[in-house]
């Protein structure tokens, strides 16, 4: 039984473990606060909605159409709102995502009503047994996809030459530019690939939760994973996020449900207290 | 090769250069000298790309180069070793470099390259798994230096190569700039160490507050009175 509360646990997190990447992502690019990467994912979660519900396409094609939309989502944010204000404080940066979050979230709600709607998920709602575990097929297939994005993310950010130029830019955006290398087209990819991590997180959590114009709100939690694991680190963003989801998913089990809000933050602020960076958050190093 | 003609640059509302005029010969080493604040980064940062120019013209083997992109500057064959080293301090040695070959397609020809740096840095050779940021400030410089010849310069830029190095270190670096010099790569060398820069090169300008003060041959300029009291620190 234990088992499969911490399984869910870490279907939850998986989805925190998204949002914390995508905001580590463009973090660690330009050094900008993402606030609107949670209504990024809502957005597209209705865009899929809307194809499949309202035009009747076939439930894949929608999923896939929402997908490339969330491509565009990130790029869009990125063309419009952060580059004419690249040079800008990073705290006036915070402030336009944050202005941009409660933008997107009233527009959805004009276009989409502040409903719930029930989402339907690729993977079947029934449970499987592995040995003695009985585990929910949706849960094992978060796992799995999330799994597969994380190692396909690694790769490209190891083993490609563009995502070896992006990590580049992240350290030092001169050198970068002395290589020859396109500083304005590696933002533009990391908002890109970060819209799409938005976009998978809603196709994968709006099964579970509703879909709804104020699951955007989840990329508190985000934030929440990003800063227990450490904040800036990627494996920190992703153990992070999976650490809460598994503590918000345990601590009920134990305790009175409604501690399940209360302990994630409660842990969060006692890890805090004795590592102020995070989990595998370290000093910055020193530049050379 | 180089041409730089009446180039003025401003960082905001301060004016860096005013009017900076100097030729660099093909295959030559040319410095450029001055104080703190005379310059002489930022005459470099000009040439690459990386600030724009206000007024004035940048040529590179006869074509006009000021105010294009890093990238294409980097293309057309000049590479620029920053002030500092400015490597990817957690990237590693393979990776800095292969970031030096960003601009090439060629696998084989970016391997051959590779050999080369490690032919003249064997002690690259032994640390190429490891981040940039751990190795000690003689390697650093080293890696900065083959980072920029991945890209098969014609001309190098090289901002203050022995800055924070050991003396013995320091002719080390100068004896590599030489062996990079006699293999065909042009040098324009801005340095503190007016002592080494004047042995080194074979012509140099004297920049004082954004202006040529003074030009000559290296053996001229190592006889000038105002160079010996004011760079070498050599009274009369």
């Amino acid at each position: 039984m234990i088992i499969q509360v911490i399984v869910s646990g870490i279907a939850t997190g998986c989805i925190y473990a998204l949002m914390a990447l995508g905001l580590t992502l463009i973090y660690k690019s330009t050094e900008h606060v993402n606030f609107a990467q949670g209504d990024m994912s809502m957005i597209s979660g209705f865009i899929a909605f809307t194809f499949f519900q309202l035009l009747r396409l076939p439930l894949r094609l929608s999923l896939c159409l929402a997908l490339l939309s969330s491509v565009a989502i990130g790029l869009l944010m990125y063309r419009l709102l952060i580059r004419p204000a690249i040079k800008a404080p990073h705290f006036n940066i915070f402030i336009i995502t944050l202005g941009a979050s409660i933008v997107i979230q009233s527009f959805s709600g004009l276009v989409w009503s502040y409903d719930q709607f029930p989402f339907p998920s690729v993977f079947p709602n029934r449970n499987m047994t592995i040995g003695m575990i009985r585990l929910n097929a949706i849960s094992v297939g978060i796992i799995g996809v999330t799994g597969l994005l994380m190692l396909m993310l690694f790769l490209f950010f190891k083993c490609t030459k563009i995502g070896t130029a992006m990590r580049a830019v992240s350290q030092s955006q001169r050198a970068a530019l002395l290589m020859g290398i396109n500083v304005k087209r590696s933002f533009a990819l990391t908002w890109a690939i970060s819209g799409l991590i938005s976009g998978i997180a809603a196709l994968l959590i709006a099964p579970v939760i509703f879909l709804s114009t104020r699951m955007g709100l989840v990329v508190i939690n985000g934030f929440a994973g990003a800063i227990l694991g450490g904040w800036g680190s990627i494996p920190g963003a992703v153990l992070g996020g999976i650490g809460l989801g598994i503590l918000e998913n345990v601590a009920p089990y134990y305790f009175p449900s409604q501690i399940r809000n209360i302990i994630p933050f409660a842990v969060l602020v006692g890890v805090l207290v004795i590592k102020p960076t995070g989990i595998m958050g370290e000093e910055r190093r020193k530049r050379v | 090769m180089l041409e730089l003609e009446q180039v003025e640059t401003y960082y905001g509302k301060v004016q860096a250069l005013k009017g900076i005029s100097f030729r660099v010969e093909e295959r030559g080493i040319v410095t450029l000298l001055g104080a703190n604040g005379a310059g002489k980064t930022t005459t470099l940062r000009t040439i690459s790309g990386l600030i724009p120019l206000s007024r004035g013209t940048i040529r590179f083997s006869g074509e006009r180069i000021e105010n294009r992109s890093p990238e294409r500057i980097v293309k057309r064959g000049i590479s620029h070793v920053p002030e500092g080293r400015d490597l990817f301090p957690d990237l590693t040695v393979d990776e800095n470099l292969a970031m030096g070959a960003y601009t090439r397609k060629d696998r084989n020809e970016i391997q051959r390259s590779l050999k080369r740096v490690f032919d003249s840095f064997p002690a690259l050779g032994k640390r190429r798994k490891q981040h940039a940021g751990t190795l000690s400030g003689g390697e650093q410089q080293m890696l900065a230096i083959g980072r920029a010849l991945m890209s098969t310069p014609r001309l190098i830029l090289l901002d203050e190569p022995s800055l924070g190095l050991a003396p013995l270190l320091v002719q080390e670096i100068f004896k590599i700039i030489r062996e990079i010099n006699q293999e065909g790569t042009t040098i324009l060398l801005v340095e503190q160490n007016a002592n080494m820069a004047l042995q080194v090169a074979q012509y140099g300008y004297v920049l004082e507050t954004g202006r040529v003060a003074l030009q000559g041959d290296t053996s001229q300029l190592l006889q000038d009175r105002h160079v010996r009291e004011t760079y070498l620190a050599i009274k009369r």
